[in-house]
């Protein structure tokens, strides 16, 4: 019963989120102003990435490698693009999904041996290696100044150059991000509970638990390298500052401080955080005391994320406590923490 | 040869350094399951606190010292018994608070000192001259209060009844507590203790280096690396492992440049934790 | 189902407050003439940023004090908004987006390479004027007409200087250190270069950016025993350190910075002029009596000491003539307008002198601002006056 009611409360956040990023399409048409462009392509971007994070969380691994993923995502574009004159997007997001992935299942083999905190650990020394690695190959990408100077892209052979035409492959982008997360955390919910809630159990019940993480460590991999591609494609340029080892905490900050137990939380959380960052950089140098500031007051007043939060103070205002609705609020924020950093000794 | 000896004199006083920093970092961690990601904010604020003592209130630099630590030691317990402690069973909670205390701290320091380096000097300088090798002064200096700092740890985390305490609470929280020991104030020490060591790190290392408001970001990712190789938790392997990072940094920084060196050293961690996951000296992953 | 239609709703609202707020502050614009400063206030880099927004307060001040700008005869407010870049592409790009949105139609700065290779898409997709800094090799081009560069990088002086302090200390030989990133890269190859030129031989040494202790860096330094040592763009505390280690382990030579401002910080680091014994860089701008009146007028019209750092008088003598242009072109919006009157205003500046356009042989586009700049020496301990060379020309 609650496993049913808890599974269906997913599917409709699932939907909701594919639906909340379809309905970007509507900005281009609603606006012309060059910083609302901005903010929508930074949120996508951002929430893009932020489902990255939250498809680890499922399996209760908090992963810092987006950026390395989003590096191999997005240099793989600048590359095709600048040396083998690719500039279909459709050929090219395939592209930026599929490389990073198979990137992943290698690294994957290495690091998702680890768990807690370890893996957390481990994933962050890969995002620095990755900044050093880009600096040592410049023949590949451009070392310390990048890859500048690819084509735009094109659909049909339409080229898609302007700010419009960038903001919709953005949000064509995200929605593939949005579609991808949906799928693989739906399809794979049964598992990726038994995986959080006890990995060892799970294993002993039959679950080929190694299969299921590969996968989704892959999968994580893809779409980070999505949300590499739009952010090349916006910035019409690959460059190593854009993937910087501390900018995945804000990645993950966006998937913890919209709530970690839905796909609704990074769509909240990204587009919350990148606005207020936004706003926040009109303050200069206390722009980062703002940001912190906001972190912390989330987390201490909304300890389930804003998501969680309001879906929990929604049930209460609007719902007379009938026994099937009352199940699934006291269960779900127990069973939406993962203890993704359990002490050692 | 020559080159040899300086390289591991080298080697022996970024370890130094590095372990009094990654002991903060593993003992929150072992104790609390906190990863501290304000720890190079408290390393930061102990420079500026001992500068600020020195400047404003003309201290001698070894009181200046002992301020900055007890000043972060105090924060420390502030933050974690008013702000930590509600959220401290929610590991990713931890996590964010710590991160946005980090981004405060920082900035905050960067709003009320400035971005530029102050002048911050160590009282003694001079220079011993060897065979092919030389050492300041100032370094041997902290390179002692570093190892008594250490020594000093190990003495009241195995000696004593606090210490003995916080290793009950880092093995098993439940069984300590229902023992009698009292998180209420055991967590808010044992937090205060690490950032303790952390501002006292920074008090003792910054005049020979520079103070300036960013600075504290290179600690963690150092920290980081350490209580990898080391085994997060483990007090005996975040000693060894920090002058195994030390000397691997020297060594190759040295033989291969600062940048290669930097590969180096991430890819020598990266084997590490695949040959052995735990760490030098951690226990087994419990299964998550 | 109803909670989950709740959250759809919020993030409507959501977008829907984004769209909207932004609307409002494009009315806003009205007859006041903005300029917007993009420039990194946070983190390692924001001295650079805080003295640019410091020099764009100081030349509106000056511009509000004369009545500088009219539009139709009638004064023009002039207004700053600075946005704080991040030191990053993406935070440069979202930064000249917002000012677009505002309407801003005249960035000053961004400072570093890969923040002017965020702006500049932005700026050309919204014909903003771009007067701004950074080294990268292709800063400019041809097909960017609106965007200026405030003062020539390390190809218009390093050569100069170089030639100056060979005279003086006669080395043969070289190593250039700086961090490996391309606010290093970019000038540490180019000063690479032009020690070659001048029959030095260089080799360049990269540390990665975060270091703290140089201590093996300086080690693997004097086991090159080069004849000078060059910290090229090393930020300024890195190059304290890095000086301070260099004399410990018993480095003689010289001791260069070609890369920018910051002697006092690195003196100060060091331990003093003692420890930096015979060192000379690159001062953007000669700080004599008639520039020290800048700082003077800062303290006047805002009522604090002007921000350290030496780039803050370039940044002043930059946007000075984007005031200028602006005021002699008598439009506060036709951008192109602006830059042609930009490109015919004659290189003066009241207080830092005469100077021209350069820039044609090496970014194709003669849109370069370059002033006289000086070359600074410490000479066996002591500091020495700065050595006055004319702008650097012709190109």
């Amino acid at each position: 019963m609650t496993a049913r009611t808890l599974s269906k409360r997913g599917d409709l956040a699932e939907a909701a989120s594919v639906v909340v990023i379809a309905a970007a399409f509507v900005v281009p048409w609603l606006s012309q102003n060059p910083m609302v462009y901005s903010l929508a392509n930074q949120m996508l971007i951002a929430i893009t990435a932020a489902f990255s994070v939250y498809i680890m969380l499922r399996m209760n691994l908090m992963t810092f490698a987006v950026p390395t993923f989003m590096a191999i995502g997005g240099y793989t574009v600048a590359i095709l693009g600048l040396r083998h004159g690719v500039t279909d997007v459709l050929l090219l997001g395939l592209a930026s999904f599929v490389v990073p992935a198979l990137f992943a299942l290698p690294l994957g083999a290495l690091v998702l041996r680890l768990t807690g905190v370890y893996f957390v650990l481990v994933t962050f020394v890969l995002t620095e290696i990755t900044q050093l690695l880009l600096f040592e190959t410049p023949g590949w990408t451009g070392g310390s100044n990048g890859l500048v100077g690819m084509p735009a892209v094109t659909l049909f052979g339409l080229e898609l150059a302007d700010n419009r035409a960038v903001l919709q492959v953005t949000i064509g982008l995200a929605l593939a991000g949005a579609i991808v997360t949906a799928a693989v955390t739906r399809t794979l919910r049964q598992h990726f509970a038994a995986i959080e809630e006890n990995e060892l159990l799970a294993q002993s019940l039959g679950l080929v638990v190694w299969h299921y993480k590969a996968f989704g460590f892959a999968i994580a991999a893809g779409v980070s390298g999505l949300a590499g591609f739009a952010l090349v494609n916006m910035l019409l340029t690959a460059h190593p500052t854009s993937f910087s080892a501390l900018s995945s905490v804000n990645y993950i900050a966006y998937a913890i401080i919209g709530g970690k137990s839905s796909m609704l939380g990074p769509v909240v959380g990204g587009a919350l955080l990148i606005w207020a960052g936004d706003v926040f950089a009109l303050r200069g140098e206390y722009s980062q005391f703002l940001f912190g500031f906001l972190i912390v007051v989330v987390v201490l007043v909304a300890r389930e994320g804003v998501v969680g939060t309001i879906h929990r103070l929604g049930v209460r205002v609007f719902s007379p406590p009938s026994p099937s609705r009352s199940s699934t609020v006291a269960s779900s924020p127990t069973l939406s923490v993962p203890n993704a950093m359990e002490p050692l000794q | 040869m020559q080159g040899f000896v300086a390289t591991c004199l080298i080697g022996i006083s970024l370890g130094a350094q590095y372990a009094l920093l990654a002991l903060g970092f593993t003992l929150i961690f072992g104790i609390l399951g906190v990863v501290n990601f304000a720890h190079g904010g408290f390393y930061v604020l102990g420079g500026y606190l001992a500068y600020s003592a020195v400047t404003y209130l003309g201290m001698p630099y070894a009181l200046a010292v002992i301020c900055a630590a007890l000043g972060t030691t105090l924060l420390g317990f502030l933050f974690e018994r008013f702000v930590l402690d509600r959220v401290i069973d929610d590991h990713l909670a931890t996590l964010m608070l710590t991160l946005g205390l980090y981004l405060m701290m920082s900035s905050g320091i960067l709003v009320v000192f400035g971005p530029q380096s102050p002048a911050f000097a160590f009282p003694l300088t001079g220079v011993i001259h060897g065979h092919g090798f030389f050492v300041p002064i100032e370094n041997l200096v902290v390179l002692g209060v570093c190892i008594v700092g250490i020594l000093s740890i190990y003495g009241l985390i195995y000696y004593t009844d606090f210490g003995r305490a916080l290793r009950a609470l880092a093995d098993d929280r439940a069984v300590a507590t229902a023992q009698g020991l009292r998180p209420a104030i055991l967590f808010p020490a044992a937090f205060a203790l690490a950032t303790g060591l952390a501002g006292l790190t920074g008090a003792l290392v910054t005049p020979i280096l520079s103070l300036a408001p960013h600075i504290g970001d290179p600690v963690l990712a150092t920290s980081f690396l350490i209580v990898i190789l080391g085994g997060l938790g483990s007090v005996g392997g975040a000693t060894v492992a920090a002058f195994i990072v030390g000397m691997a940094e020297a060594f190759s920084a040295v033989y291969l440049g600062g940048s290669k060196g930097a590969l180096a050293l991430f890819v020598l961690v990266l084997v590490m934790l695949v040959v052995k996951p735990s760490g030098l000296f951690g226990h087994r992953v419990r299964g998550a | 189902m109803s909670t989950t239609r709740r959250n759809l709703l919020l993030s409507g609202i959501a977008v829907g407050a984004a769209l909207a707020s932004s609307n409002v502050s494009v009315m806003a614009a009205g007859q006041e003439l903005t300029l917007g400063v993009v420039g990194v206030l946070s983190g390692p880099a924001a001295q650079w940023g805080l003295a640019l927004r410091g020099a764009v307060e100081l030349v509106a001040a000056e511009a509000n004090r004369d009545g500088l700008i009219k539009v139709d005869g009638a004064p023009c407010k002039v207004n700053v908004v600075a946005i704080d870049s991040k030191y990053t592409a993406e935070g440069a790009a979202a930064a000249a987006n917002t000012l677009a949105g505002q309407g801003v139609k005249f960035i000053i700065g961004p400072i570093g390479s890969p923040e002017l290779t965020g702006v500049k898409p932005i700026a050309k997709r919204n014909s903003m004027l771009v007067m701004g800094n950074g080294y990268a090799k292709d800063a400019l081009s041809p097909q960017l007409p609106l965007v200026f560069h405030m003062g020539p990088g390390p190809s218009g002086w390093a050569e100069p200087i170089i030639k100056i302090a060979k005279q003086k200390f006669g080395m043969k030989s070289v190593v250039l250190v700086a961090p490996n990133d391309q606010g290093g890269t970019d000038i540490a190859s180019v000063d690479a270069d032009a020690y070659k030129r001048t029959g030095i031989t260089a080799s360049e040494e990269y540390y990665q950016r975060g270091t703290t202790n140089f201590a093996p860096i300086v080690t693997r330094i004097m086991n090159a025993k080069p004849d000078a040592v060059d910290l090229a763009s090393s930020p300024p505390g890195d190059a304290g350190i890095i000086v301070k280690q260099l004399r410990q382990a018993g480095f003689e030579g010289p001791i260069g910075r070609l890369g920018g401002p910051g002697y006092t910080e690195i003196s100060r680091v060091a331990g003093g002029d003692e420890v930096l014994k015979d060192f000379y860089w690159y001062e953007p701008v000669l700080i004599d009596e008639k520039v020290q009146l800048i700082a003077d007028e800062y303290k006047k019209l805002l009522g604090a000491e002007r921000p350290e750092n030496n780039l803050f008088f370039q940044w002043v003598s930059a946007a000075r003539m984007v005031t200028k242009a602006i005021a002699k072109a008598g439009t506060i919006s036709d951008t192109a307008k602006v830059a042609e009157a930009l490109r015919s205003l004659p290189v003066e500046d009241p207080n830092i002198g005469p100077g021209h356009w350069i820039g044609q042989d090496f970014f194709g586009i003669n849109q370069e601002l370059s002033f006289p700049f000086g070359v600074g020496l410490v000479e066996k301990g002591k500091l020495q006056p700065t050595i006055r060379v004319e702008a650097a020309g012709g190109k």
